[in-house]
């Protein structure tokens, strides 16, 4: 955390009417609050809540590493779910079939495997990320990343000895973390918990980087920043591979809680959670997908159990909502009235 | 040699129906840079639709012109009340068409059940035709000259019409268009409505030998996107092209290597992405 109060005093160039610094504001507070509520909740609440929060905290991981690229570097990838299902996968096939039971080993395997699918399927999709309408809409980029998604759960299907087929991979135990007690569900929970916070500041740190502001700086104005002497691909290509590393560890944590992994984690239908997450938790805030995923967890919930069958027209109405009423996202709102509960009426 | 004759003709009747599926996506994505990815998910309704019309009335044609009327008024409502306030907004589009063909999915299976269900072969396109040694059902044949009536109405409409002189003038610059007094939004409604009921008529077209089944809509719509995407956007052609390209290597690599015919058409579209990701007849969209 040193070094995020490092980068408020950078900041202090406010006036000093406005003496909050900003980033204290947007991050540091509500990082704050949020690790402490969750850090005490499991003493609260019964452990079917806390598993929903420990989905939670997965699923806004996985919103927020597709957001390192849509959010700031402008690229709407359509087929996250590969990184998720790639991590989660390849968790569960060195658990089960490789015997490797080590978590710190599988979690390193697996991220590794993510990060080279990742800069396998980079290779095509910035090939096309320009063709088209350009880079404001880069449509053959959104097709061609629906296609990734795709292609990878039909291989997850048709590698039936390595994978399981279309049936998945069942039984994944719980983590060994080699230090002589059982992680038991509630204590995935603080397990979850660490891995996320550790992946927020490390993303946090990204995207607040000269990286993560050449970035944002693509994501205004691709050709200037050419004209300016940035290799805007391999820009580009390193947060393509960032967040797909960032969406596999969320595929892991994933594997472990679910303790199955099935094709459809790799397929359109888990991306339309991620890209759902990032529209509605608003891409211009860095924690708006965690917010949405609460959002989302919660009303799966309430659906799960008044409403089975008709789950899906919700999470469409979900997506129809999102886009026509709140098209900027929840993240903006509530940011909106932090900062005015921080400042006073201004 | 025979089942060479065969298989290149499943490919080709393949191939039509790929192209009724993916022509209709093509003229809104193509030509008006809409992204509709509820295309699939309506081809399933335009399916069922038809299935219910043929239990109701009994009559194939019947289920063709409901399916068409059914999906024209869809596409009516989706553009005027959605799509039509978000043009030039890409992936806003997608994310909210992805939410209307969950939505329809679901209310397909709730209307209709999860059973897949396949359509009687219509009366009077049953039976084979014999050429030679070889016979072909006439219901294959009966798909590829529909699929050749309706590229030749929508090559002429592209190159000949006044319609298709706006819509080409609107894909190169719309504000120029619009500020010579040519009524782009009437245009562009139309075509979207004749997108939407040509996925309907593809629906109906399709059951006797696709089925229909509330997840398929997915699968379409892949299919849609990777002919689009081969055949290159813009022309009516390159959509023909694309599925001539993906239903004959998809058929001919099931026949001939089962093994890797799951995703075929897959690799055949990553290798056209990564030579000419514009598409073999492409040019830009907008």
């Amino acid at each position: 955390m040193a070094d995020i109060t490092k980068g408020v005093a950078v900041d202090a160039t406010a006036p000093a009417s406005r003496r909050v610094p900003r980033s204290l504001v947007e991050v540091v507070a509500p990082v704050a609050v949020i690790a402490v509520i969750i850090l005490v909740l499991p003493l609260f609440i019964p452990s079917f809540v806390s598993s929903l929060v420990t989905k939670m905290m997965i699923y806004g991981l996985f919103g927020m590493s597709l957001n390192i690229i849509w959010g700031y570097a402008g690229i709407p990838s359509f087929g996250h779910a590969a990184f998720f299902g790639v991590g989660g996968y390849a968790t569960g096939i060195l658990i089960l079939k490789v015997g490797i039971s080590s978590f710190w080993i599988n979690f390193l395997l697996a991220v590794a495997v993510a990060a080279v699918i990742a800069a396998i399927l980079g290779v095509p999709a910035f090939r096309v990320f320009g063709v088209g309408a350009g880079n404001t809409n880069p449509i053959y980029f959104l097709l061609a990343t629906i296609a990734f998604g795709e292609l990878l759960s039909r291989m997850a299907i048709a590698l039936r000895p390595l994978t399981g087929g279309s049936t998945g991979l069942a039984g994944i135990p719980e983590p060994d973390l080699g230090l002589g007690f059982r992680i038991t569900s509630g204590r995935l929970y603080y397990l979850t918990f660490i891995v996320v916070a550790v992946c927020l500041y490390l993303m946090y740190r990204v995207v607040n980087s000269h990286f993560g502001y050449a970035l944002r700086g693509i994501h205004d104005n691709e050709k200037r920043m050419q004209a300016l002497g940035y290799n805007t691909w391999l820009y580009k290509y390193t947060s393509w591979i960032i967040a797909g590393v960032f969406g596999a560890v969320a595929g892991i944590m994933f594997a472990y809680f679910g303790s199955v992994m099935a094709p459809n984690s790799l397929a359109m239908s888990t991306s339309d959670i991620s890209f759902l997450l990032v529209i509605m938790g608003s891409s211009t805030t860095f924690l708006g997908p965690l917010v949405a995923s609460v959002v989302y967890v919660g009303i799966e919930y309430l659906a799960s159990v008044y409403l089975p069958d008709r789950w899906p027209i919700i999470f469409g109405a979900l997506f129809v909502f999102t886009i026509m009423v709140t098209p900027q996202g929840l993240g903006v709102e509530i940011l909106k009235g932090w900062r005015r509960l921080v400042r006073g009426a201004s | 040699m025979s089942q060479f004759l065969v298989t290149g003709l499943n490919g080709l009747s393949y191939a039509f129906i790929l192209f009724l599926l993916a022509a209709g996506f093509s003229l809104t994505f193509g030509v008006m840079g809409v992204l509709n990815l509820a295309h699939g998910a309506l081809f399933m309704f335009g399916a069922y639709v038809g299935l219910q019309a043929v239990d109701s009335f009994g009559s194939f044609w019947v289920g063709i012109v409901l399916a068409f009327v059914a999906l024209a008024v869809i596409g009516l409502g989706l553009y005027y009340f959605f799509l039509r306030h978000l043009y030039n907004k890409v992936p806003e589009q997608a994310v909210l068409t992805i939410g209307i063909a969950i939505i329809v999915a679901n209310v397909v299976l709730w209307i209709w059940g999860p059973r897949a269900k396949i359509m009687q072969t219509p009366p009077g396109l049953t039976g084979v035709i014999h050429v030679g040694t070889l016979a072909f059902p006439i219901y294959r044949v009966f798909i590829i000259v529909v699929g050749l009536v309706i590229l030749g109405i929508l090559w002429w409409m592209q190159d000949r019409t006044r319609t298709g002189a706006i819509i080409r003038a609107g894909m190169d610059n719309k504000e120029m268009t619009v500020a010579l007094g040519v009524n782009y939004g009437l245009v562009s409604t139309l075509i979207f409505l004749l997108g939407m009921a040509l996925a309907g008529l593809a629906g109906v077209m399709g059951a006797p030998i696709l089925g229909a089944y509330p997840s398929m809509g997915d699968n379409l719509l892949l299919l849609a996107l990777i002919v689009v995407v081969v055949g290159g956007t813009g022309y009516i052609q390159g959509t023909m092209l694309g599925a001539l390209v993906i239903g004959l290597f998809d058929t001919f690599g099931k026949a001939y290597v089962p093994q890797v015919a799951l995703f075929f058409s897959y690799i055949v579209f990553l290798i056209v992405l990564l030579v000419r990701p514009s598409g073999l007849i492409g040019r830009r969209v907008f």
